[in-house]
């Protein structure tokens, strides 16, 4: 508590107050924006802060990283385009609240959810991060393995619809992600001698193909009369979620925060995992399944929360262990050893005031976001406003900018467009694209802890069950696909 | 005789792109002398989805249904059919043009197509709306924040200029 107190003594400092807001400002405008993501940006300002305090740097960068969660909430719910992996959720009840007139409330549920998720996220860390660094060091090749198997089929099995295909989905997700090079010995792999794939399929091109491309050509199916969206309301409290929609949002708020940090402190995916989970989760235990996937509050409550506490949770490994869970993680460790901090299980001796001045300016940054993103909702939802006409050239633009500077390559937009196709016969055809999303994102440490697991063991596959917490994540899988495989089930929407 | 409704159709695409999958996985190494090789994986997810897309095809389940009820379908009348005909010639003008047209032709091109051909709005509004979206997105992200875009003739003028 003292150190906490003093971290927000740290942060409190006019200087380090003015760093903080710069820092979820900037989040929130590059996660809206396309083509700066926070790795760009985090990396362009990096240098910028060389000669700043080693506090007030860190405590900028790290509110660049959150508040891009908060801003990629933007474009998934207005646009169907989904800034990062773990927004993909967001875009399948978000979207559809919004073009039921309900933009507004789409957004502020999300805010606010992600403030209560962020806040708790970081009480978590004050708290927990101790003991919680030591779980996770329990973790070898074979425990990741088993977790990541188990992850993929509680979300196949909480999917809507078929679980075969659903589990075709997961495992094309999978084949996807092995495409380029091997990440153990760099050997190239399913490229078919195609430059372009020699560094495998991207994510961007990939998700912005199967969700923001593929809406396109689903709008273009439509009648104009058919897509008209309900006008946003005009007043500013109109914005704000109902009594009815603040009820049903409460429950997913704080399972999906619960879910979302633990989860979240798994090295690798661990907020994308959350946010699927949390989706299935809530679909599960909804009265009204059936509104998931057209403008369930649940639906967007729950994985909102979850991704955002998800992000919080990743600080844990990071600063606890000096493990980042992903790459602007990685990034944000970086920046930390070029100030000449090494965050690792001393730093809460050595250098105390630089840990809980993180922690403490992450409290204060949540609160800046909130009060920052209230106000733009009313903004934001005239984009709705737009006729198709107008709004389908500005979505490509908008896919392409994003797209192409994600590697600066011509090839990603042949790719996203291949994609979209993809995605728009998936779509119709009633297969999961999110289940490809999460799968492909978690396919190479997925297949990094097979193979080190494997290579341990000199090719003993009983290696997954020599743990107790890697046999339970096993038996869990097998009970979730045992029980969705269940002869009743096989083929029918579930 | 089995019925071959979308779903099969979907499935028997899927089933053709793991096929293709596995013939490539297994060109390559499956076990080296330090583990696992760089085709275990690939071998193994291939067989897994070609087994899958095999039980869909003969349990495809319902048909019509999907995610998140995307599907309302709307009658598809001819005036339909050719405006989604149109907006699929877009991505491709949209691929192409990345490739090798830079950014400012590729996105008026996109927005005269849509706007002027599938929605029939007027020419001045297609193309001044096709160079204002070409401008904002110029001047913004190639410019101000410095964002990679396609390149093209009108890109390397403008840098040239302005930088």
């Amino acid at each position: 508590m003292e150190g906490l107190l003093g971290g927000f003594a740290t942060t409190l400092s006019l200087d380090n107050l003015f760093y903080c807001f710069v820092g979820v400002l900037l989040g929130t405008v590059v996660g809206i924006l396309p083509g700066l993501g926070p790795l760009t940006t985090i990396a362009i300002l990096l240098p910028i802060t060389f000669k700043m305090d080693v506090t007030s740097a860190i405590i900028m960068l790290s509110g660049i990283y959150y508040g891009v969660a908060y801003g990629g909430t933007v474009t998934s719910v207005l646009m169907r385009i989904p800034g990062e992996a773990s927004s993909v959720v967001t875009c399948l009840d978000g979207y559809e609240m919004a073009r039921k007139g309900r933009a507004g409330a789409a957004l502020g549920i999300a805010g606010i959810g992600s403030f209560v998720a962020g806040t708790v996220g970081v009480i978590g860390i004050s708290f927990l991060s101790p003991p919680l660094a030591e779980l996770v060091l329990k973790f070898g090749p074979a425990e990741y393995a088993m977790m990541m198997l188990a992850g993929l089929c509680m979300v196949t099995y909480m999917s809507s619809g078929s679980l075969l295909r659903a589990l075709l989905m997961a495992a094309f997700g999978l084949l996807l992600g092995t495409i380029g090079s091997d990440p153990l010995n760099m050997t190239p792999r399913l490229t078919f001698d195609i430059m372009a794939l020699g560094d495998g399929v991207n994510l961007v091109p990939l998700a912005i193909g199967l969700f923001g491309i593929s809406e396109v050509l689903f709008m273009a199916r439509q009648k104009p009369d058919d897509m008209k969206v309900l006008p946003p309301p005009s007043r500013l409290l109109g914005f704000m979620p109902s009594r009815e929609e603040a009820k049903r949002s409460v429950g997913p708020v704080l399972r999906g925060t619960f879910m979302g940090f633990l989860v979240g402190l798994l090295p690798g995916g661990g907020a994308v995992l959350a946010s699927f989970l949390s989706y299935g989760l809530e679909r599960k235990v909804s009265k009204r399944p059936e509104e998931f996937g057209k403008g369930a509050v649940e639906g967007l409550a729950g994985p909102e929360s979850a991704n955002n506490a998800g992000t919080a949770g990743a600080f844990v490994p990071l600063l606890c262990m000096g493990i980042p869970a992903n790459a602007v993680t990685a990034l944000l460790l970086g920046a930390f050893i070029i100030h000449g901090v090494t965050p690792g299980p001393t730093i809460l001796e050595r250098q105390p005031e630089i840990f809980w001045g993180v922690v403490a300016s992450m409290y204060i940054g949540n609160v800046m976001l909130l009060i920052l993103n209230l106000p733009l909702i009313g903004l934001f939802v005239r984009i709705l406003d737009i006729p198709r006409a107008y709004l389908a050239p500005m979505i490509l633009s908008v896919c392409l900018i994003g797209v192409y500077s994600s590697n600066g390559n011509p090839a990603d937009v042949v790719i996203a467009v291949v994609f979209g196709f993809v995605g728009y016969v998936l779509r119709r055809f009633g297969f999961d694209l999110g289940i490809v999303i999460l799968a492909y994102v978690l396919g190479p440490i997925f297949e990094r802890s097979v193979r080190q697991a494997l290579a341990i063991s000199d090719g003993d596959p009983t290696i997954f069950f020599h743990s107790t917490l890697s046999t339970s994540f096993a038996i869990v899988a097998a009970v979730l696909l045992v029980a969705g495989l269940w002869p009743r089930r096989i083929g029918s929407p579930g | 005789m089995i019925r071959l409704g979308g779903t099969r159709l979907v499935t028997i695409g899927l089933l053709a792109v793991a096929l293709v999958g596995l013939w490539q996985a297994l060109r390559l190494e499956s076990w080296g002398f330090d583990g696992p090789g760089p085709g275990f994986f690939p071998q193994l997810m291939a067989g897994i989805c070609v087994v899958l897309a095999l039980v869909v095809l003969a349990f495809p389940g319902r048909a019509g249904e999907t995610e998140g009820g995307d599907t309302q379908e709307t009658e598809r009348s001819p005036e339909t059919n050719r405006t989604f005909a149109i907006y699929a010639v877009t991505l491709g003008v949209l691929a192409a043009g990345a490739m090798y047209a830079g950014f400012t032709v590729t996105t008026v091109a996109v927005t005269v197509l849509i706007m002027r051909f599938a929605e029939r709005r007027s020419w001045l509004a297609s193309i001044g709306y096709g160079v204002a979206c070409a401008a904002v997105g110029l001047v913004c992200f190639g410019w101000l924040l410095r964002v990679d875009l396609p390149e093209g003739p009108i890109e390397r003028q403008f840098y040239m200029l302005v930088r």
